[in-house]
């Protein structure tokens, strides 16, 4: 039997091509007779376009037309929500005159090259009628209110309290220890290093839009909604796509608005918007504000948590950050236990998911005040996680389908020389010439494990002895193609060298693609199915047909074992058999849906982290030292690829806790510093020593394969884990990230 | 209100004829004045490995080497590259052979997505050269300029260190 490539590391099967820059983006293909197209945004957050000055624009060399909401390109309207439609938001530009936010489409020109496009768009003259601009999302909350459809299936404010008490507040008063403060963030942008791009071109009545994007599914089904085509008239193509954490789930206006230009061209059209035009045109995480408050007997043991969380939301769309039912909501047992949610509506870019939405604002929240109840009862951070430890879903009756935190908290420990502590460090005296502080924090990290609606995939035999591996997902970086292919060669028994997996693109067997951590269980198990039936479909070709050397013979009595059919005293590979019947190929699909686990078990990765910081003591600057997590995600497919998602959503994490931020003018809402340059993201130097670990407890449970997702489980807990270093370090609590030199000077 | 933001290039014919070395070869092309280096090579040769991240120099996606010096390409305008040696991501391999570097990324799993990929090899290429990786920290700091949102930077610390080694080895046996 050959080595199973389950569980070993694996190189990625695209690497070649993105070493030597064959891999090909959306913005690297060209057509013949391609023109350009450049966005014109506003540069006013709300109110009425009164007019746009386009005349010496189209006068422009080389400008074929300019669009404006003077000079519609007509898109049909959606007829859903933001998020079914896959869009992003309510309304599509140039539609009306109306100014939603500031940054917003309000032109496309599109010319003959890049530069004269660029330059044509620079000499557009707009005019509006200004309307007071409600985007201080501070100032507002005091109007937050609640959101209109449930959270999870849940109301937006839950409550479960021990019997005796009425309200949490009465519960909370109980406990003899409490704390309670407020946990704040600002907006923070995906920002994906490739530009949101598309490519358009139509041949016969038949769009095919080449977009970096999460979704190839969701690209089509907003394409043919917003042109009024069929889906069968709509290819979307993203064979490789520079990075997206969540801001390319959904298509946005740009490549709707592209693709109608190109078919009122009769050109190819393609746009590439810049990073300035990425910050306002897709969408961002919302600006959070959460108020938590844990009371505790003295032993630690919690008799009442308490979480409200606020978000901001874009009134262009519906999703927000969720923070405390993702996590207060089950991360710790306590007799009585809230969680409640509001919005505040604002005049902003869209709010969108953005890697660990929801999870990663609240395991901030959460994971501090956890830290802070553990100083005020002078006990040990991991400790007091132990004593309120979770085994079933509060409310629910329900276990863990696999939880395993218990065991990260404590072989972290153990790999990181975790030192339980009861009191603060000691700080150094004060004409010390000691200049920097070090600290060590830990947090506990979850994210729920899902499946995405019905997935498929097609797995195909060719007479030279390869396969290949076929479902519309997308590889955004995540390793999905090399998981693919393992699962489809393991399955088969054939190296990995010897399968293709083909993804990125909406004509490929139905997947709805890759976000939400669900996209290894959802398409692993397509492939397995597809892999099982394959084989039995050979099998049943092997005793069937006459050309056959098994002809015969029952396929009962045959086995498909490491790439060859056997019994009846032949062997042969799949390849020697299809040679034999004639056959060029042999295929089948499979699917996989979600069932009924999600009834019986409840269903989260969980991860523990641990990091030692530095603190200059005379500058604030904060420099961290090295970092061990232990990560519980069922079955690790590919321990390589899986590694590179945890350390990539742990410096996600380090830009949350001390870089990232979005600027916004409460006047205005312009996003002040939307721009790579001055919205800072963790670089090559800030990055610490890592020490990943996994543990090895299959979910079957979940599913055959027992793989739960990870892909945003090294964000959540990470800007915790960083602050409570912080307050070991320096005696200083941050409660407003990202944590700032100013805030520790 | 009104927004007028741009500066005005001459007005008039903006195209001029370009000939450019790159990857040892002689390319001409006809350009815009305002063409960048990385715009000529990705719309006017096809050379398209080399990344528009930020046009604005603030993220090293668009790496190449002029005259051997690491550059960003998207800050250099291509009238100004004329009469030197451009080298990109394309130009670095023989044949089907990779350069080490790129045979270290590979090895190391130094990238995600991808994107960012080209510029950090080209970076990796001339900081190696310069002999500014001879420590975790020396590489850390000199490929600070190519961000990379995957956050890939471990499996580049490891690639870039060992193609350093090895290059040091073969210098020191060579």
């Amino acid at each position: 039997m050959a080595k199973p490539l389950i569980g070993t590391a694996t190189a990625r099967v695209d690497g070649t091509a993105k070493v030597t820059g064959r891999a090909d983006y959306a913005a690297d293909r060209t057509e013949p007779g391609l023109a350009h197209g450049h966005l014109v945004l506003s540069t006013a957050g709300r109110g009425t376009l009164r007019s746009m000055d386009v005349t010496a624009a189209e006068a422009a060399e080389g400008v074929l037309a300019v669009y404006s909401p003077f000079n519609p390109l007509k898109l049909h309207r959606i007829k859903t929500t933001p998020d079914v439609c896959f869009v992003g938001q309510f309304w599509l530009p140039l539609q009306d005159q109306e100014i939603r936010h500031y940054g917003q489409i309000i032109g496309l020109v599109v010319a003959e090259t890049f530069e004269q496009a660029r330059h044509a768009a620079s000499l557009i003259r707009a005019e509006y009628d200004l309307l007071p601009v409600r985007a201080d999302f501070a100032g507002r909350i005091a109007h937050a209110v609640p959101p209109p459809v449930a959270i999870n299936h849940e109301d937006p404010q839950v409550d479960l309290l021990a019997e005796e008490f009425g309200t949490v507040d009465e519960a909370l008063a109980a406990g003899p220890v409490q704390v309670r403060a407020t946990y704040t963030q600002p907006p923070e942008a995906p920002l994906a290093l490739e530009p949101h791009a598309c490519l358009a071109s139509w041949s016969e009545g038949v769009l095919t839009l080449r977009v970096g994007s999460q979704s190839p599914v969701g690209g089509a089904l907003a394409a043919a909604e917003t042109l009024g085509i069929g889906l069968d008239q709509v290819r979307v193509l993203s064979p490789y796509v520079g990075g997206a954490f969540g801001g390319k789930l959904y298509i946005w206006p740009h490549p709707l608005l592209t693709a109608a230009a190109a078919r009122e061209l009769g050109r190819p059209v393609r746009t590439v918007l810049t990073q300035e035009q990425v910050f306002t045109t897709v969408g961002h995480r919302s600006a959070v504000s959460q108020t938590l408050a844990l009371g505790a007997e003295r032993d630690g043991t919690l008799v009442a948590v308490k979480h409200d969380a606020v978000s901001s939301l874009s009134l262009s769309g519906v999703i927000y950050e969720t923070a405390a039912h993702t996590t207060s909501r089950y991360t710790y047992k306590s007799p009585s236990l809230h969680v409640g949610q509001r919005i505040v509506p604002l005049d902003s870019p869209p709010t969108t998911w953005v890697r660990a939405p929801g999870e990663a604002p609240g395991a901030f929240a959460l994971e501090s005040a956890m830290d802070e109840l553990a100083t005020e009862l002078a006990l040990d951070p991991v400790e007091l996680r132990m004593r309120n430890y979770a085994t079933v879903f509060p409310g629910r009756g329900v276990r863990w389908s696999g939880k395993h935190l218990d065991e990260c908290y404590r072989v972290g420990a153990e790999r990181f020389g975790w030192q339980p502590r009861t009191a603060p460090r000691p700080q150094p005296a004060e004409d010390s010439d000691q200049v920097w502080l070090t600290g060590t924090g830990m947090a506990g990290a979850t994210y729920p494990g899902n499946l995405l609606p019905t997935t498929l995939a097609n797995v195909r035999l060719r007479a030279d002895g390869t396969a290949t591996v076929a479902t519309a997902t997308s590889d955004p970086g995540t390793g999905m193609r090399t998981v693919l292919a393992m699962v489809c060669a393991d399955d088969l028994g054939i190296p990995v060298e010897r399968v293709e997996a083909l993804v990125g693109d909406s004509a490929l067997p139905l997947n709805y693609g890759a976000f939400a951590s669900m996209g290894t269980s959802s398409s692993a198990g397509a492939v397995r199915s597809a892999t099982t039936a394959l084989k039995q479909r050979l099998l049943d070709l092997a005793a069937g047909d006459a050309r056959s050397p098994f002809h015969g013979l029952a396929a009962e009595a045959l086995a498909y074992r490491d790439g060859r059919v056997v019994g009846g005293g032949h062997s042969l590979t799949f390849a020697e058999l299809l040679a034999a019947t004639g056959l060029s190929e042999l295929d089948s699909p499979g699917a996989s849906a979600p069932g009924a686990e999600r009834l019986r078990f409840a269903v989260h990765s969980f991860g523990a982290h641990f990091c030692e910081l530095r603190v200059n003591r005379w500058t604030g600057e904060v420099r961290l030292d090295r970092w061990t997590s232990v990560i519980d995600g069922g079955t690790i497919i590919n321990p390589r690829t899986a590694r590179a998602q945890i350390v990539g959503g742990i410096l996600f994490g380090i830009g949350q806790a001390l870089l990232e931020g979005i600027r916004v003018e409460p006047d205005t809402g312009r996003f002040a510093n939307g721009n790579l340059a001055d919205y800072l993201v963790p670089v090559h130097a800030d990055m610490p020593d890592f020490d990943i670990h996994f543990l090895d407890h299959p979910d079957t449970d979940f599913t055959p394969l027992g793989a739960r997702g990870i892909g945003e489980l090294g964000v959540v807990g990470t800007a915790a884990a960083i602050a409570n270093a912080v307050h070991d370090a320096t005696g200083r609590r941050v409660r407003d990230l990202p944590i700032t030199v100013d805030k520790l000077l | 209100m009104t927004d007028s933001t741009a500066p005005r290039p001459p007005t008039g014919d903006h195209q001029v004829p370009l000939e450019l070395q790159v990857n040892g070869r002689t390319a001409r092309l006809s350009a815009d004045i305002r063409t960048t280096l990385l715009d000529a090579l990705r719309d006017g040769l096809g050379l398209t490995g080399s990344k528009k991240g930020c046009d604005r120099g603030q993220c090293g996606a668009c790496t190449v080497h002029v005259d051997g010096r690491r550059v960003l390409s998207c800050l250099t305008l291509a009238v100004g590259a004329q009469g030197k040696q451009v080298t990109t991501i394309e130009g670095v391999a023989e044949g089907d052979r990779l350069s080490p570097v790129q045979q270290a990324f590979l090895d190391h799993d130094g990238f995600q997505c991808g994107f960012c990929t080209p510029g950090q090899i080209m970076s990796a290429i001339c900081a190696i050269r310069d002999g500014d990786t001879g420590s975790d920290a020396a590489v850390r700091e000199a490929m600070s300029g190519n961000i990379c949102r995957c956050g890939a930077y471990e499996g580049i610390l490891r690639a870039v260190r060992s193609a350093a080694e090895r290059t040091a080895r073969q210098e020191g046996t060579g």
